[in-house]
């Protein structure tokens, strides 16, 4: 009940115009087609290309990157002594609340502040500094990278699980057979992990589709000039401004993108 | 026959004789008796005087005796009600730190005035949007009384949400104008609270000093002045941008256009009569805004706090900023501002609230809401600096010796609402968030200006 019926409502406001009138399919050709969702006018270009085209490259940066960082680092401290504490620091980006990692990730790419910057200063690089989120060339990205070091102790602790199911004896007979380390990681290690990776595409993917609190935290409008906006920070927008029936629309869109992603993994993951 | 005669009158004289004495001596006697009746009727009327006086003084003292009781059934109701548990009402603001520390004694003394307990919570306008909507379908409030945006305010009252205050509000008492934010048809939904003044730029006294550096009078002294501190070594640029969430920088552009263009000029920009991409707008953006930002004179968007602290520690020579950055910094006596040449008028930004349909506590909001727009409530909170009154009746005495600066730089300015606040909507998230990408890409003016008129309502 607590599911199903705010699913349908949001389902049948989003065909009604604000007076409460059947407009059928308008408000999704109005919402959808509009300059905030898709907005390629111009392209190739800089930020902003609409907050789906931001959320599509949030997945094509975001997630490769998120998945073979944690799958590095649980490879590096598969055998390290200490490693569950070096494990425990990286994880802390994970369990940190996205709002506190919001805030953090503003402070890191400030251009009086940041560490970035000072990082930038410390090679020599100090014509560079700048507030990187101020940027539109750059706030997306400073945002998805924010977005991989906070996502990496997901997927490296993952990994970390999934390489313990592997038996020692796989890599036993392969170091016998006269394999190498490249071809014992892919033919052995790599294969099976893949249900664990799938596990953690299917869970990043969501978030990514999902993602909210971190750029609304950085830049609270999706700016600037629109260029990090999302799905979902336009759906927000949309509901603190009243505009409930184009709110639903985003809410019912984004419901299909994440159920498509959901539902497909989960097959195939149970036809496997 | 003779005697016979004689005998009957005889007899006749002496019955006429005893009837007369019997008349006379029975006349006697009722006399006698009226007289005595007559005595016992005086006798009676005085009584009945005496009687009439003593019950007029007997209800005399009845009366008192009943004003006493009654006076004393009064003091007792209110030593019951002193005694019985007040409620507690919830006020809802977005102040926290040095601006909650503001606010907190006046609400201490309308506990202490009333006895009606108040719990103060932090919420920004842009958290409430998301929160409200919801809570108001449900018949719930999480506030009794709310700081909010003007505009939603006026939303919200003709749809129900809020209650009607006219009764509760004399005009008169406040400065001209001051409710026209919140008022439907005559119909007032919140309350003028204290306000801001976004007078201009400002400086420290002694850095002016340091750098033989004087307040502009005209245009080319402006540029001139930015030329000057953009010489000086330590400064990284002249101006400090400050940013939140697209603000400030929507306060220095609004000053701008109401200098350079006109106060009637932002007045039709917020009525709509005048488009962002006309040939007016545009020139005056191309002439002061973008001609310095392509200068190098104004610093890329700071967190406004942290660049507050940059500039007061001398990284950048102006900042732009309200009149509540006197409760901000160490030393306001420091502090020097000024407008741009040719203004002449000021935003005046007043704190709206307003009681929310919904308050278990209406009677006691009520009471909240009529002490913060009172004289005695505003001077409290003005005397905590950085504020400025609604209430007319506010003495100039009663603000700090800094803030009374910025009130007297009102004075023959015509006070004038904030472009965005008033708009307010969609509009205000896109005039934020384009003047960013400005800030960064003042060669993109443009698509700006055509994006923030996309948006006007």
């Amino acid at each position: 009940m607590f599911v199903i019926f705010p699913v349908l409502q949001t389902l049948y406001i989003s065909f009604l115009s604000p007076s409460g009138e059947f407009v059928g399919l308008e408000n999704y050709y109005d919402v959808l087609g509009s300059k905030d969702i898709v907005n390629l006018e111009g392209f190739p270009k800089y930020p902003p290309l609409g907050a789906m085209i931001h959320n599509l490259i949030w997945i094509a940066i975001h997630l490769p990157l998120s998945l073979f960082a944690g799958l590095a680092l649980a490879i590096i401290l598969r055998d390290v002594k200490g490693a569950s504490v070096v494990k425990s620091v990286i994880f802390l980006g994970m369990v940190t609340p996205l709002i506190v990692g919001g805030i953090m990730l503003r402070f890191t790419f400030d251009g009086q502040v940041g560490i970035l910057n000072g990082f930038l200063n410390f090679l020599g690089f100090g014509e560079l500094a700048r507030t990187w989120t101020a940027y539109p060339e750059t706030a997306l990205f400073a945002e998805v990278f924010g977005g991989v070091w906070l996502w990496t102790g997901f997927s490296m602790i993952l990994y970390s699980a999934g390489l313990a199911t592997i038996p020692k004896d796989y890599y036993e007979a392969a170091k016998i057979d006269g394999a190498s380390p490249f071809r014992t990681f892919f033919r052995i290690t790599l294969p099976l992990l893949k249900p664990v990776t799938l596990v953690i595409v299917t869970m990043t993917v969501l978030w990514e589709l999902k993602i909210f609190d971190l750029v609304y935290i950085v830049n609270k409008v999706g700016g600037p000039g629109k260029s990090t906006t999302v799905l979902a920070l336009e759906m927000w927008s949309r509901f603190v401004y009243r505009y409930y029936n184009e709110a639903a629309v985003i809410a019912t869109f984004l419901t299909l993108l994440t159920l498509v992603v959901a539902v497909g993994m989960t097959r195939y993951m149970v036809k496997k | 026959m003779q005697e016979k005669i004689e005998l009957a009158i005889t007899v006749l004289v002496l019955v006429s004789i005893i009837v007369s004495a019997s008349t006379l001596w029975y006349g006697m006697s009722i006399i006698g008796e009226v007289s005595n009746l007559t005595s016992n009727v005086a006798d009676l009327t005085s009584t009945m005087v005496d009687l009439t006086d003593e019950l007029s003084s007997l209800a005399e003292t009845v009366g008192a005796s009943l004003e006493k009781l009654e006076n004393i059934t009064d003091r007792l109701k209110a030593i019951e009600d002193q005694l019985a548990p007040k409620p507690t009402i919830t006020v809802i603001g977005p102040w926290s730190g040095a601006e909650r520390e503001a606010l907190m004694p006046v609400l201490y003394e309308f506990e202490r005035r009333t006895g009606i307990n108040v719990r103060y919570r932090i919420y920004r306008a842009e958290d409430l949007a998301t929160l409200l909507p919801a809570q108001f379908d449900a018949g719930k409030t999480p506030g009794d009384l709310i700081f909010m945006w003007a505009w939603y305010v006026k939303d919200l009252g003709p749809d129900g949400d809020a209650l009607n205050v006219t009764d509760l509000v004399d005009e008169a008492d406040f400065a001209p104008g001051a409710f026209d934010p919140v008022k439907v048809d005559g119909t007032l939904y919140g309350g003028a609270y204290t306000g801001k003044v976004k007078p201009g730029f400002w400086y420290r006294e002694s850095f002016f000093e340091e750098n033989n550096l004087t307040e502009p009078e005209t245009w080319p002294e402006f540029e001139e002045l930015l030329y000057n501190i953009s010489l000086i070594p330590s400064i990284v640029n002249p101006i400090a941008t400050g940013d939140g969430v697209g603000w400030p920088i929507s306060d220095i552009v609004d000053h701008v256009l109401i200098a350079n263009g006109s106060t009637q000029l932002q007045r039709d920009l917020i009525a709509g009569n005048v488009n962002w991409t006309s040939t007016q707008v545009k020139n005056i953006f191309n002439d002061t805004l973008v001609s310095w930002l392509k200068a190098g004179y104004f610093s890329e968007p700071i967190e406004w706090t942290t660049a507050l602290d940059l500039w007061w520690g001398g990284d950048y020579g102006l900042y732009f900023m309200g009149s509540w950055i006197t409760g901000m910094v160490d030393d306001p006596g420091d502090l020097g501002v000024f407008s741009l040449p040719g203004t002449e008028g000021l935003v005046f930004c007043a704190d709206y609230c307003f009681i929310p349909t919904y308050t278990e506590y209406p009677d006691e909001a009520k009471e909240l809401f009529k002490f913060l727009i009172s004289e005695d409530g505003q001077a409290i909170q003005v005397g905590e600096g950085g504020h400025i009154a609604t209430n007319v009746h506010v003495a100039l005495e009663d603000y700090p010796p800094v803030d009374r600066g910025v009130a007297e730089l009102m004075e023959g300015m015509e006070a004038l609402l904030d472009l965005d606040d008033t708009i307010g909507g969609e509009f205000q998230t896109t005039f934020w968030d384009q003047l960013q990408y400005l800030w960064v890409h003042p060669e993109e003016l443009d698509a700006v200006l055509a994006a923030i008129q996309e948006k006007v309502p």
